[in-house]
């Protein structure tokens, strides 16, 4: 009895063992492993113990310029999703009824659709001849149309309509833990409006937040569709640079390489993230 | 004092007009791209311009006629359902096992089932590349099906568990006690009460795997429909690729509408 209390757990844990143990855990050891391969020039991954790959990436203008983009883009989606995310979460945790039921439902919807539909939509949208253009070109803000489409404008629209809503959801669940009694404190106690966001609302937010930027940045490192449809190849991201050296390149050492250092990224984000959070908003336990 | 306790409540509860501006802005931005996209797929013209020079169903014609949709509408709703299946099981018992008992490592487990949510899917669908030449597989329906399993496993642990957060422990210990065997415990008592939370996540896991292109890219023979409609428009970019896009959100909208009794209805 007491041997089978103590496996039941296992015997529940089996199936997702036999899932995650060859196709999670395994995929990423080999990849760490391949990173420190060698490429010979026929193609083949040839077993050695090496760097070069690593070394090849972090000193090559070229991949150090993919990092760079890819930073850049997610910091500026991260950046603009939150200033456009935070009001807009607010005004949702405040409302009530069929309003917060619309609002629900449009920030629920572009998820449910597919992200080739929402950028066929930008596609007609930000052509040379869309709307975007047409309108710009008749309030007089411009005199000839913008090349928006296939261009960095394009791509960072699109991510910003496709992370918009991942965004949203963490926010409004934190914000929603802000209620009026907490708000009316701090103004009882003399605290004004700016004072009662900084020191009330904005703590109480900060773990939304912080999940929002982590979903979002974790989307636009593996963003291969937007770059593809709406970028440029001049301005390189990292998804569709590691897809195009692992198969057209076959060069599966160093893309190991790029990925084993998108992993360590990550994870570092990610603790730091946390590490910052226990500092910052101790009561917030991710 | 008063005007203290008075102001703040009355500013927070309505919103002013600016917000209310603010509001319809970011509502016109996240669903005017996907209504323009819904109407371009009613064009009868032949470019994909808006506002369309005529209203014609032809386009919807065309997509179905399209083999390579089809097929890909195939490939895709197979390597779902295959997902859904295996990540519903996976996820199901990893969510009764964290839930349910105390064990060692379970911190790790925990981090585990989760851990597909953070990492980047093109890092892992890389990583199953070089997996499957290891295993001698080849890129196609059944590395598709594993490959988009592993993605949909962290959603049905997170919905199993929240389903089992108000769930009574004490109906399966009497059923145990009654002396009815764990399999059947399981099937006529736990399986039941939690069966919300299984179907939202094995909802979630199928639409996940519909709508993935980052892991398919490398798992399948890049037959999967969300794969067709990019390369369609990476070369020749039509309103078929709305026509069929819209067809499956009618036809996804007309499945909620049969699942969602499913979900409601009380035991």
């Amino acid at each position: 009895m007491q041997w089978r209390t103590r496996m039941a757990p296992w015997f529940w844990l089996t199936p997702a063992g036999a899932l995650l143990i060859p196709f999670f855990v395994i995929p990423v050891l080999i990849t760490a492993r391949n990173s420190v391969y060698r490429d010979d020039p026929m193609g083949f991954l040839v077993p050695a113990f090496t760097f070069a790959g690593y070394a090849r990436v972090l000193s090559d203008s070229y991949y150090l310029g993919v990092f760079g983009n890819t930073l850049v883009a997610a910091a500026i989606v991260s950046l603009v999703t939150l200033l456009v995310a935070y009001p807009f979460a607010w005004l949702l945790a405040r409302s009530s009824g069929s309003s917060r039921g619309f609002l629900l439902w449009v920030v629920y919807l572009p998820i449910y659709v597919s992200v080739i539909m929402r950028v066929f939509g930008w596609m007609v949208l930000i052509a040379d001849s869309g709307m975007v253009n047409q309108a710009l070109l008749k309030l007089g803000l411009i005199h000839h149309p913008v090349r928006m489409i296939n261009e960095i404008s394009g791509m960072i629209i699109g991510m910003i309509h496709r992370y918009l809503p991942l965004m949203i959801l963490p926010l409004m669940t934190s914000l929603q833990k802000v209620d009026d009694s907490i708000m009316r404190a701090s103004s009882n106690l003399g605290g004004g409006q700016w004072f009662t966001w900084w020191r009330v609302v904005m703590p109480i937010s900060l773990p939304g937040a912080v999940a929002g930027t982590q979903l979002v940045f974790a989307g636009v490192l593996s963003d291969y569709v937007i770059p593809t449809l709406l970028g440029t190849t001049k301005f390189q991201l990292l998804a569709p640079a590691i897809y195009y050296e692992a198969t057209t390149n076959a060069a599966w050492a160093l893309s190991g390489a790029m990925a084993t250092i998108v992993i360590v990224a990550v994870a570092a984000f990610l603790i730091t993230a946390n590490l910052i959070l226990k500092r910052v908003a101790p009561w917030a336990s991710i | 004092m008063g005007q203290y306790l008075m102001a703040p409540a009355a500013s927070h509860l309505s919103p002013g007009l600016p917000s209310r501006f603010f509001a319809a802005l970011v509502v016109l931005f996240l669903l005017g791209p996907i209504a323009i996209a819904g109407i371009v797929a009613f064009s009868s013209g032949d470019r994909m311009e808006f506002p369309i020079p005529g209203f014609s169903l032809r386009w919807f014609a065309i997509a179905l006629s399209k083999p390579q949709y089809i097929e890909g509408l195939t490939a895709s709703v197979m390597i779902g359902v295959g997902d859904a299946i295996l990540a519903t099981v996976a996820g199901t018992g990893a969510a009764l096992a964290l839930n349910h008992y105390r064990f060692r490592g379970q911190s790790v487990v925990r981090a585990l089932v989760m851990l597909p949510i953070a990492m980047p899917a093109i890092v892992l669908g890389l990583g199953l590349l070089f997996t499957l030449a290891v295993y001698d597989m080849q890129p196609g329906l059944l590395a598709g099906v594993l490959g988009h399993a592993v993605l949909g496993v962290p959603y049905v642990v997170a919905m199993v568990t929240a389903a089992l957060s108000n769930y009574d422990r004490s109906v399966e210990r009497a059923s145990l006690n009654l002396g009815v065997g764990p399999a059947r415990t399981f099937f006529r008592i736990t399986l039941p009460l939690i069966r919300g939370g299984v179907i939202a996540g094995a909802v979630s896991a199928f639409l996940i795997s519909f709508d993935n292109i980052s892991l398919s890219l490398f798992i399948t023979r890049g037959d999967t429909l969300p794969l067709r409609l990019m390369q369609q428009l990476l070369a020749y970019a039509d309103p078929s690729v709305a026509a069929i896009s819209t067809l499956l959100v009618l036809g996804s909208l007309a499945g909620m509408m049969l699942l969602l009794p499913l979900l409601l209805r009380k035991r």
